[in-house]
């Protein structure tokens, strides 16, 4: 078994190097200059936020809907009323940490989410973001809880949101996501640019973000053994 | 130059998953595997990919470790 893995990973090793000696020059270059190209088709300086929400957004709708069918089946199973009581209290150390660092964390998640269409980052990350700040306040503080109705209500209202979006687009230029609002390819750059892009970048980090947060918090609040 | 660095952060990746997966303890597993979240986010910002490695570093190496910590406490598993 170990004799196995190590020969496995000395042909992965080596088959890493002969690629790497045999185009020494092109491999570091070859996929940011072409993606670089795409920029003029869209007002978006993120070439990455064009593929992903753009050309691909009905992708990026299935990819919402799978992470909401895996929040449902978390909080289908693992849903409780009763909060499982930690063993040890919070130390101090802790509990100052998170009232200092919440408020920053949060900061940084919504940056990455408004600015997805300008620098790299985008919806998922920033929400995956503000999920993590929400789990900080989850396990230092004992008594804090997230608001189930205000989820509810983010969810539901982002969810639509970007379908709606979506119907606009394809009653406006037939084609589903169409980008109906002004993309000026000479305002790129500035925050205000892209059309819907950065709106529906916002609508899936509203979205993720909360669904990550109530399943970090179901798989916390399951009671204990 | 680039290329020294990146075969080093290769064979860092190898050692790492080998050392993980070699573990008696599931927690040191855990933390292993969020070192080689950490180790190819260098590789993939290097390889001019900073959405991918914004994103490994996020879920790869933050929440999914968490969800495997929380997991493992509420299996018990002690060994």
């Amino acid at each position: 078994m170990k004799l196995s893995g190590f020969s496995l990973s000395a042909v992965f090793v080596v088959t890493i190097l002969n690629i790497l000696l045999q185009n020494t020059q092109s491999i570091t270059q070859r996929a940011g200059e072409q993606l670089l190209n795409l920029n003029a088709t869209d007002g978006v300086a993120n070439a990455v936020t064009t593929v992903v929400v753009y050309f691909r957004g009905f992708d990026t709708l299935g990819e919402i809907a799978v992470l909401f069918l895996a929040s449902l089946g978390i909080g289908l199973m693992l849903h409780s009323n009763n909060r499982c009581t930690l063993k040890t209290e919070s130390n101090f150390i802790l509990q100052t940490a998170s009232k200092l660092l919440f408020p920053i964390i949060m900061l940084f998640g919504v940056y990455i989410m408004v600015y997805g269409h300008l620098s790299p980052g985008g919806g998922f990350q920033g929400g995956v973001i503000i999920a993590s700040a929400v789990l900080l306040l989850l396990i230092s503080n004992k008594s804090f809880e997230v608001p189930h109705s205000l989820i509810t209500i983010i969810e539901t209202f982002a969810g639509v949101s970007y379908v709606l979006i979506g119907l606009i687009g394809l009653f406006v230029l037939d084609n589903f996501l169409g980008n109906f609002l002004p993309n000026d390819i000479a305002n790129m750059g500035i925050l205000l640019s892209g059309g819907i892009i950065p709106i529906i970048y916002i609508l899936v980090g509203l979205k993720v973000g909360s669904e990550m947060s109530m399943m970090v918090q179901n798989l916390i609040y399951r009671e204990d053994s | 130059m680039i290329v020294f660095l990146i075969l080093i952060l290769f064979i860092m990746i190898v050692v790492i998953a080998l050392s993980a997966i070699l573990q008696e303890k599931l927690i040191d597993s855990i933390v292993l595997f969020m070192g080689v979240g950490l180790v190819s986010v260098v590789l993939f910002f290097i390889f001019q990919a900073p959405d991918v490695a914004l994103t490994e570093a996020v879920i790869g190496a933050g929440i999914s470790s968490v969800i495997f910590l929380m997991a493992l406490k509420h299996l018990g598993v002690q060994r």
